[in-house]
């Protein structure tokens, strides 16, 4: 065994507020979970990956910031919402995962591919921008080569644009202005 | 129904003398001080009209401030006493007591509700907590100065008790009664007594055989000359109160009569075949047979509605021929028989809970997973497999057993309420298995264990020493392998993170125990709260544990919550005490809050009569007005409420108590306040649970307490908006709890009509709002509260102007 030993939790690690921010940030029923483990053991994703539902809810409960949203786990979440379904105690643990991602991502907190997407958004003003094939098929059924959205008002583009500037998005997701 | 001696109010006691009166405002140590400055607002009090004394003190209850209430009586000969303190709820028995002991009159006493209703509700805004005990301070000064003395008449009890239930909990109610001397009536709904605890095996933690143990009580109730028992009965009416109840119970046919000797040759005859109750359908019965063997009395019983073809005819007399004794009577008739007891045990009893609808556990999808309660037939000698633990798929002993916790316990998909039981009856049921088959691998699954019993850890420990394997974390899933009948449980093991995969014989869902499907039954007959769980709610939850709201009526067993066997005895040899004191006392004295009739108001008119829930106000012809018939009446006040000519006085509760009580109330800052109406039984004690979980509201709600949310006449609402209150709450228990019967939907009727002159008068009818809250919804109250602040800012000074017209416009 070549692994170090985890230190033990540090009470300067436990951020108090931390829990009444989630609370407040959508994750409402959080501390009444018992950790019976019905959320880890109904998730299809956490039999097979590292994603542990029950640890969350309680690092999320002690206050435990840093590990919540450097987690890469948070994302291993498929929002099947099984966990919803079964958790006795009616924690609503997809929710409180969604709130926990959210508040990463202000954080600056995401994977790489979250942020291509993101750059789509920024440039297409879509997160699936349209392509040639489609397109193509659009013009052959007469509905015109770009659908009603920013695809056809690039004016309407620049101006999400910039909103997003406005709110620093662009910032947050490391995207390039070219 | 006996008549109970009426005594008059003292003519000469209702002349007026002048009201000297004393008010103590109680710190209760730092329950109001530390929220209320006590001082100022007994400094306050003495400024008010006709306070010869006011004093602040630290506990007024106790024997120092009783004593000194009774020395100022004598020596600044007080003739009103008001105590600003808890809820007289809790306390108003203890200074009447006081005041009678001085020789004041106790109903001559008023108490200002500063706990319950102020200081713990607004903890942190002392400030503006301090303005209102003040303002409650002075309408107990203004109700007191106006009240009457009055005596009380005496009622006798019968001597005699009726027992709901004859589970564990009922026999022993029922015995304890019936050996102190009182006559005692036993309702059981099943052909048999013994109830739940006659099917389970073995009992923790002493692993006593449950029926070897039960078994001598069951036939002690059956043959003891002094209990009358019912079996295959069932309530159907209660009528009366407290020391007299007329009770009707509907006695089913057996259509077997007492000639039977249990015999069982018809049984061998009959062709009826079908599920076993008592073994929970995992045997089956004949259609005349007896539950289980030891079952009392142990005459057979048919179901009759199996040996009837479609057209309701008999299609086999099988069993009348085979009965030797001819002891089989198919004309036999279901009769009414009327009781007429004193007092009454609810002892009903709980269901099992039933784990289908949590279709992760496959529970009737999969034959290997079964129940606690289905465990405890299988394993027990006398239950259909003789004892062994047999898979229902192969009819074969499983090598590896999983126990499964919690299951609709501690969960919104279940009961949110931990069980009690299921902990410690798991760990039993694995050490009996491990008892049979020692090899067996036994896993429990659970949250928590909760052995908290005198030799509870004891066993969880024994358990532990042979090798039951505990594993924390319930499964989320159990799956079945289709060849075996094998079952994997999927879940996470919780104390190491890691996911677990388990391959068993057999599950067992340890279920929970949750109110009886029928609660509402006895709930209505006999006017019982139940607590947010759904069992009946006790009086008070630690003082009053087996008392019930309703006088006369007490609580034992399962029916009150989740309990084990030794907590239900227990708890049924209190209740039998309970009722045993008002029996041998003999007598109840009725508080003098019955109406007086003013002859010379009443103009015959019979509104009142309509409205009374008790038929107790009635027309005389030849008197030319209203009496009424004093033993009947409960002192709703709807009568009261009803007349509009003020014809019914009611006594301690008059209007112009109320009136004066308003009127204090309204003097300063109406127009940023909400006056409350709450009846005793319901609002009011929601309001002071709400203290007592001491839930915070806005500071500007004043209670004013009336026995019935039907006391409160639209004359009243009307005075609180003309004296410029921003907003009005009329407060009662829900429609069909009232503790009146139905008066509250009389207080209905009058809101609706408030309503909709309201709206007439161009007035926002938001501004009157009618709540239904029980004992148990504090919460209810308190957001009530909460959510009447929005009015309450929204209303402007014009639409205060205009509604203090309200009465002149009519």
């Amino acid at each position: 065994m070549n692994e170090k030993p985890k230190p033990p939790i540090q009470i300067d690690k436990m951020d108090k507020e931390f829990l009444d921010t989630i609370i407040k940030a959508g994750a409402e029923k959080i501390n009444v979970c018992i950790q019976c483990g019905t959320c880890t053991s109904s998730c299809p994703s956490g039999r097979r990956t590292a994603l542990k539902t029950r640890q969350l809810m309680r690092k999320g409960l002690l206050g435990l910031k840093d590990e919540i949203l450097n987690n890469k786990d948070l994302w291993l979440c498929t929002t099947c919402y099984t966990c919803l379904e079964r958790c006795p105690r009616g924690v609503d643990p997809t929710d409180v995962i969604l709130t926990m991602r959210r508040m990463a991502v202000q954080a600056g907190n995401m994977l790489d591919p979250h942020k291509r997407v993101a750059g789509l958004v920024i440039k297409f003003g879509h997160a699936v921008p349209i392509d040639e094939a489609t397109r193509k098929l659009r013009t052959t059924m007469n509905l015109g080569e770009n659908p009603p959205t920013v695809h056809a008002y690039p004016e309407a583009l620049k101006e999400v644009q910039e909103i997003i500037k406005k709110k620093g998005f662009d910032k947050l997701v490391c995207y390039e202005w070219k | 129904m006996s008549n109970p001696q009426v005594v008059e109010v003292k003519q000469s006691s209702l002349q007026k003398e002048e009201p000297r009166i004393g008010v103590y405002v109680c710190h209760c140590g730092l329950n109001i001080a530390g929220s209320v400055d006590c001082e100022n607002v007994a400094k306050f009090a003495a400024t008010l009209p006709n306070v010869v004394i006011s004093r602040d003190n630290r506990y007024t209850c106790s024997d120092q401030g009783q004593d000194l209430i009774k020395k100022d009586i004598k020596e600044h000969k007080l003739n009103r006493v008001v105590v600003a303190s808890c809820s007289p709820r809790l306390h108003e028995p203890t200074f009447r007591r006081a005041c009678e002991e001085a020789g004041l009159n106790k109903y001559l006493f008023e108490m200002a509700n500063i706990r319950e209703q102020c200081s713990w509700v607004h903890l942190y805004d002392k400030q503006d907590a301090t303005e209102k005990a003040k303002d409650l301070v002075k309408a107990a000064v203004a109700k007191v100065a106006l009240l009457e003395p009055a005596t009380e008449s005496e009622v006798p009890i019968i001597p005699k008790a009726l027992v709901i239930g004859g589970g564990v909990a009922g026999i022993q109610a029922a015995l304890d009664l019936a050996d102190t001397g009182y006559q005692v009536y036993l309702v059981e709904k099943e052909p048999s007594i013994g109830g739940k605890m006659a099917q389970i095996d073995k009992t923790f933690p002493t692993m006593d055989c449950s029926i070897c143990i039960l078994a001598p009580k069951m036939s002690d109730a059956g043959r003891h000359p002094n209990i009358t028992l019912l079996t295959n009965s069932e309530v159907q009416d209660v009528k009366g109160y407290i020391g007299n109840f007329k009770v009707k119970v509907l006695k089913k046919p057996r259509y077997v009569t007492k000639d039977c000797s249990a015999c069982g040759d018809c049984s061998k005859v009959c062709p009826v075949i079908m599920p076993n109750e008592f073994d929970v359908g995992l045997a089956v019965r004949h259609g005349i047979y007896t539950p289980f063997a030891q079952a009392v009395p142990s005459t057979y019983v048919i179901g009759m509605e199996h040996c009837l073809n479609k057209d309701g005819v008999l299609k086999c007399d099988k069993c009348i021929k085979a009965c030797e004794r001819k002891a089989i009577d198919f004309d036999m008739k279901p009769e009414t028989v009327e009781l007429e007891v004193g007092t009454i045990i609810v002892a009903t009893g709980a269901d099992v809970y039933d784990p289908t609808s949590l279709r992760n556990y496959g529970y009737t999808k999969f034959p290997n997973v079964i129940t606690s309660l289905e465990f405890e037939r299988l394993i027990n000698a006398g239950g259909p497999s003789g004892g062994k633990l047999l898979r229902p798929s192969d009819m074969k002993i499983p090598e590896t057993v999983a126990f499964v916790q919690c299951v609709g316990s501690r969960s919104d998909r279940g009961h949110l309420y931990c069980s009690n039981i299921c902990c410690m009856n798991t760990i039993k049921d694995a050490l009996l298995i491990k008892e049979h088959w020692p090899d067996t691998k036994i896993y429990v699954f659970y949250v928590d264990i909760r052995a908290f019993g005198k030799g509870f850890e004891d066993l969880y420990k024994r358990a532990r020493k042979e090798g039951v394997i505990f594993i924390r974390g319930l499964p989320s899933d159990i799956y079945e392998e289709r060849k075996t009948h094998n079952l994997w449980l999927v879940g996470e093991n919780t104390l190491q993170n890691d996911v677990y995969k388990v391959n068993v014989g057999m599950v067992i869902l340890s279920v929970g125990i949750e109110p009886r499907r029928d609660s509402d039954v006895i709930q209505k007959l006999l006017v019982l709260s139940r607590t947010n769980d759904g069992f009946f709610m006790e009086a008070h939850p630690k003082l009053r544990p087996v008392d019930t709201p309703t006088g006369g009526v007490f609580l034992a067993g399962c029916a009150e919550g989740p309990k084990d066997i030794k907590d239900s005895v227990t708890q049924a040899s209190a209740a039998a005490a309970r009722a045993g004191i008002l029996m041998a006392k003999g007598k109840v004295t009725v508080e003098a809050i019955t109406p007086k009739v003013l002859p010379e108001n009443c103009k015959v008119c019979g509104l009142c009569t309509k409205v009374c829930p008790y038929n107790a106000v009635v027309l005389n012809k030849d008197l030319k007005h209203v009496e009424v018939i004093e033993a009947a009446c409960a002192g709703c006040g709807t009568c009261g409420a009803e007349c509009p000519f003020g014809a019914l006085y009611m006594r301690h509760f008059t209007d112009d108590q109320i009136i004066a009580q308003i009127d204090a109330l309204t003097e300063h800052d109406a127009d940023k306040k909400i006056i409350a109406f709450c009846c005793n039984w319901c609002a009011y004690a929601g309001a002071d649970f709400a203290g007592v979980s001491r839930m915070q509201y806005p500071t500007n709600v004043r209670i004013i307490r009336t026995m019935c949310s039907g006391r409160v006449a639209p004359k009243f609402v009307e005075r609180a908006f003309v004296r410029g209150a921003a907003a009005v709450l009329v407060a009662g228990c829900h429609i069909g709890d009232c503790h009146y019967i139905n008066a509250n939907v009389q207080t209905q009727k009058r809101v609706e009509r408030l309503w909709k002159k309201m709206e007439r008068l161009g007035l926002n009818k938001e501004r009157l709002q009618l709540l239904w809250a029980s004992a148990a919804e504090g919460e209810r109250v308190a957001s009530k509260v909460r959510e009447m602040q929005s009015i309450v800012q929204s209303v402007t000074k014009e639409e205060i102007e205009k509604s203090k017209k309200m009465t002149e416009k009519v």
